[in-house]
């Protein structure tokens, strides 16, 4: 039998990514979204689920081809690996790949959810205040 | 259950990454599901289109390579490594391997290389596809022969009547003449030149020659001028002469009346390349000519004109050749009716006087005209011998590679069996092999190129060539050839040993059943034999060349051409050189002189004559004329008859005939004293025949002995009376000159006596007997080469051979060993041993003497005195092949025979 493992896209060694990507962990928004979704179906994210997550909370549609090249990104980069099973007869007889968050994916969200914090925390309060950016214009 | 669009299912198969394609398709399958039940089939199809469609992106669609290739790439790898462990562990076979194919490359490429610069001779004109030369019968003789050579005329007919060339233009040679840097006066730097030609002024719109100085469009423009090559400048001008300033400057060239006429320099031309058919040293514009050409320009019988046209492009040549045949009756009926008082017809005797045009590409290599008046002329024959010889030495080296791989597959049975154990089909093994050898002949043809860039001095000094090999690396279509004659190569030598070795059985060959298949080894004896057999009939006939040789250099001539020293230019002394003919004869190192107008073996003049009988038919005969002591020179003696007298006046109308004259004119030897002969065309006086001299060669002995009439130097009857070169011949003592120094003091006194008489005169001589081995001097340098390669074969065969007995002498050890130990001697041993080989030597050489026997006899043909061939020749080569076969395997057999039976029956 088949044992299954989680593997990254190369299912093989990831020092050169790790290196490459701690300087500056990338996550574009569309990737961001997938990894948050990820993170939020935990057990059951695979392709139609994370579309459909994906769908209902943003309100937003999500084309398989858009999803299925940032999941293809993000594993190539080391921040999800994937697992193939459940092949069920509503998908012909194919396999569900599951993701999953790896640790370094894990950094990159923080990294990005931190740099984020730090920009709205350097806002002076009085820039938000709209009302008094009215009146300055006016 | 419902299903997808099965096109864009397709098409997504196709485009998506193999990695994805499964969970891609399911993710698809499963929302398409969803919508079929949600919204129905048809906007469930438009849905899944639009997916697969925008699925179709960079990170989706799987790269270009397919992941095929990698696979073949390892077996490469392995088959490399493979090839290389097993190089390095048969040392012994690797070296005679590469050995073997090494000589048979460079040999091949040698040759290849001498092919390729004899069949690309005038390749350098631009124009060069479009210009062909226009040939004729050998007027003169034998109407089936062409010449390269035809009328002034014939240009002027072409241009008339033969619109489709573009150009027509003619050269003539000059002859010899003698030149010199106008020098107000001083004419002491005079040169001799044999190659100059007249040309037409449209001479470079046809021929590409590169000018140094000077325009081409105007260079033979005006009358008098000339153009010299580089190398001819500086001869008259000095080393530092510059072509610019050379410009302008005069040569003057001596006249038959012994003045000088001046010629204007108007160009200096690079020094011709050396595979040009035309080559000289000076041009004249024929303008310069005029009054000859005035007074012989519509001539169709002076044939000494080359003449070329140049086609406009897409011209039907072979329909222009056609259409040109209606010339001659045309324009040359009043060429033999003013000449000869004969009808076109009477003059060809109804034979066709056709026009060739010849391509310039096989001008020098085609071997019909045999040769022409403007520079070399290449032998096709040569070409086929080498060409021929060349392909059979790289048969010898492909087939050693054959043997000794197929011998020593015992030795790889076991590779072979786990290979195929471990599932490699029969077709892998091929290629296994095949690849191996392909990596032998690479690495050969590698050192191969390396071998013939150091030899090529020796073998351009050997063959008179310039052939470089360093430029070839420029041209891509060198690599082109290199590369699948490589794989050609490998594919050949590899196939058999592949086949052969694929077909073992894994099983046997695991369990070191050792494959000794009759089969395998009768077609490894075969190939043996076929190797020897073409070393041997080489060998026999090398040994027929170099015989023929030294026989027609020592063939009887009809006289002594020994000692006998020629002075040249003597014409240009003054008709009366009796003054000088003295002070030469009271010489004592001379024991006779005596002047001619022609020296053997060169006497090429001819002409037209018949028996002064009426209703005589004409005949060709050669002319000579000379004084009274010349054949005292040449010690002929008479057969009836007498010679020349200085006493008699009338003698200078009087002529002597050789037997073969006399035969042809149909008398016999005692009646032909006292018979007259006339000139065919026209002229009235009659030539009394006053003795026959015995015939001899005064020309090529490759020639038969042509019909001679001698006529008297002073005769005055005859048309080219006070015309053409002239000599002493002096036959020396040889008592007096036993030294070189002698020798180089007799030249001295002779120049100074030369000299004396006028200065201007270029001091030349040569010796008879030089000049006639001379004239073999193809045939020699044929013989040289010929030498080498026989060499070469030979070196192969045995390498094989050697190859073939180490692996026989391991294979019969325990034979070897159990008969010594019941009794049998170390002599016994080694003949018991050398048995195997001697008989397939022996009966090569009984398939090789029949064929070497056939083509010595057809060269032989070529040859009017050929040496006979003799018996004892082909029993020499036998011995020689046996000793050289039983030395090369003595080696083997000898340490075989002589080694410790304990050793090799000591394991099982």
């Amino acid at each position: 039998m088949r044992t299954l493992v989680w593997c990254n896209q190369r299912g093989n060694s990831r020092s050169f990514y790790n290196f490459r990507q701690m300087k500056k962990f990338q996550l574009g928004e569309f990737e961001e979204i997938v990894m948050l979704t990820v993170a939020i179906l935990y057990d059951d994210a695979y392709g139609v689920s994370i579309k459909k997550e994906i769908e209902n909370r943003l309100n937003r549609s999500v084309s398989v081809g858009a999803l299925q090249s940032a999941l293809k990104r993000l594993e190539e980069k080391d921040y999800l690996e994937s697992l193939d099973k459940d092949a069920t007869q509503e998908r012909a007889g194919r396999p569900k790949r599951y993701y999953k968050i790896t640790a370094l994916g894990k950094e990159a969200m923080e990294y990005t959810k931190e740099t984020r914090n730090s920009l709205w925390e350097a806002i002076p309060s009085v820039s938000l205040d709209v009302k008094f950016m009215q009146l300055l214009n006016a | 259950m419902h299903n997808p669009p099965k096109l864009f299912l397709k098409f997504f198969r196709w485009y998506c990454h193999p990695r994805l394609v499964k969970p891609i398709e399911g993710d698809l399958m499963e929302l398409y599901d969803e919508r079929v039940k949600e919204l129905g089939k048809k906007k469930a199809d438009w849905k899944f289109i639009k997916d697969v469609l925008l699925l179709f992106r960079k990170d989706i669609i799987k790269p270009a390579e397919g992941t095929q290739k990698l696979n073949n790439y390892g077996m490469l790898k392995s088959m490399i490594k493979m090839a290389w462990r097993n190089a390095i562990r048969q040392k012994q076979f690797t070296v005679l391997n590469l050995l073997g194919l090494t000589i048979g490359i460079s040999t091949c490429l040698m040759i290849g290389l001498y092919i390729h610069d004899e069949m690309t001779f005038d390749a350098f004109h631009e124009k060069g596809d479009r210009i062909y030369r226009v040939n004729q019968p050998f007027i003169w003789g034998d109407w089936n022969k062409m010449m390269a050579t035809t009328g002034p005329h014939v240009a002027v007919a072409l241009r008339e009547d033969a619109p489709a060339f573009e150009q027509i233009t003619r050269i003539l040679s000059l002859g010899s003449q003698t030149a010199t840097a106008a020098n107000s006066g001083n004419r002491s730097n005079a040169f001799k030149e044999n190659r100059i030609y007249a040309a037409e002024e449209n001479f470079f719109e046809v021929f590409t020659f590169k000018f140094k100085a000077g325009d081409d469009k105007s260079a033979l423009v005006d009358p008098q001028s000339i153009l010299l090559t580089e190398k001819t400048m500086k001869r008259y001008f000095g080393e530092d002469s510059a072509p610019a300033e050379t410009i302008g400057k005069n040569i003057e060239i001596k006249q038959y009346d012994g003045s000088w006429k001046s010629f204007s320099i108007n160009g200096i031309i690079e020094d011709i390349p050396s595979r040009s058919h035309i080559q000289f040293d000076m041009l004249v514009s024929l303008k310069s000519e005029s009054e000859m050409m005035q007074a012989h320009g519509w001539k169709w019988i002076w044939t000494a004109f080359a003449t070329y046209g140049l086609v406009e492009g897409g011209t039907n040549v072979a329909a222009l050749e056609e259409s040109i045949q209606a010339l001659p009756p045309k324009w040359a009926p009043p060429t033999a009716e003013r000449i000869f008082n004969q009808t076109y017809e009477e003059f060809t005797e109804g034979n066709p006087w056709k026009l060739e045009l010849q391509p310039l590409g096989e001008v020098y290599i085609a071997g019909s005209p045999t040769g022409h008046a403007f520079g070399p002329t290449g032998n096709p024959f040569f070409i086929k011998i080498f060409g021929a010889i060349g392909l059979l030495v790289l048969a010898l080296s492909a087939i050693n590679f054959m043997n000794l791989s197929t011998a020593r597959a015992t030795n790889r049975s076991k590779e072979l069996g786990v290979r195929k154990v471990l599932g490699s089909e029969r077709r892998t093994i091929i290629k296994q092999f095949i690849l191996e050898s392909v990596l032998f002949v690479l690495t050969s043809t590698v050192l191969a190129l390396v071998v013939v860039n150091l030899s090529l001095g020796t073998f351009n000094h050997m063959a008179e060539k310039q052939i470089e090999l360093l430029p070839y690396f420029q041209n891509p279509a060198f690599y082109l050839v290199t590369g699948s004659f490589i794989l050609t190569l490998g594919f050949i030598a590899g196939s058999y040993p592949a086949l052969y070795l694929s077909s073992f059985k894994p099983i046997e060959s695991l369990k070191g059943k050792i494959q000794t298949g009759f089969k395998g080894r009768s077609i490894r004896n075969g190939l043996v034999v076929f190797q020897f057999t073409i070393s041997i009939a080489l060998i026999i006939t090398t040994f027929f060349v170099q015989k023929q040789l030294t026989y027609a250099s020592n063939v009887d001539i009809g006289f002594a051409k020994e000692n006998i020293l020629q002075l040249h230019n003597v014409e240009e002394l003054g008709f009366e050189t009796e003054a000088l003919k003295n002070r030469l004869a009271s010489n004592s190192t001379f024991t006779e002189v005596g002047k001619s107008f022609g020296v053997p073996p060169f006497v090429y003049s001819s002409d037209r004559y018949k028996s002064a009988e009426p209703e005589a038919p004409v005949i060709q005969l050669n002319n000579l004329r000379i004084d009274e002591d010349y054949l005292d020179v040449l010690d002929l003696e008479f057969l009836v008859g007498r010679n020349f007298e200085s006493g008699r006046e009338n003698d200078k109308y009087k002529v002597i005939l050789n037997e073969e004259a006399v035969k042809n004119l149909g008398w016999t030897i005692e009646e032909a004293v006292g018979k007259s002969v006339a000139l065919a065309s026209g002229g009235e006086e009659e030539h009394e025949v006053i003795g026959v001299v015995e015939d001899f060669n005064f020309n090529s002995v490759k020639q038969e002995i042509a019909p001679l009439i001698l006529i008297h130097h002073h005769n005055d009857n005859v048309w080219d009376y006070g015309a053409g070169r002239s000599f002493y011949s002096l036959r020396l003592n040889p008592e007096a000159i036993s030294t070189t120094d002698d020798l180089n003091q007799l030249l001295i006194s002779l120049e100074e006596e030369m000299k004396q008489v006028d200065s201007t005169v270029p001091f030349e001589y040569s010796f008879m007997d030089q000049e006639f081995e001379a004239t073999f001097r193809s045939e020699r340098k044929m013989a040289t080469i010929l030498n080498v390669f026989t060499i070469m074969a030979m070196i192969i065969a045995c390498l094989g051979l050697f190859g073939l007995a180490a692996f026989s002498a391991e294979q019969r050890t325990k034979e070897l060993g159990i008969r010594k130990v019941l009794g049998a001697s170390v002599a016994e041993l080694a003949v018991t041993f050398s048995k195997e080989f001697t008989r397939l030597v022996l009966v090569a050489i009984l398939l090789a003497c029949p064929i070497a026997w056939y083509f010595v006899k057809e060269w032989l043909q070529d040859f009017a005195y050929s040496t006979p061939i003799e018996i004892w020749v082909f029993l020499a080569a036998t011995v020689a092949a046996i000793l050289i076969a039983i030395a090369t395997i003595s080696f083997q057999s000898l340490r075989s025979a002589n080694r410790n039976p304990v050793d090799t029956l000591k394991d099982e």
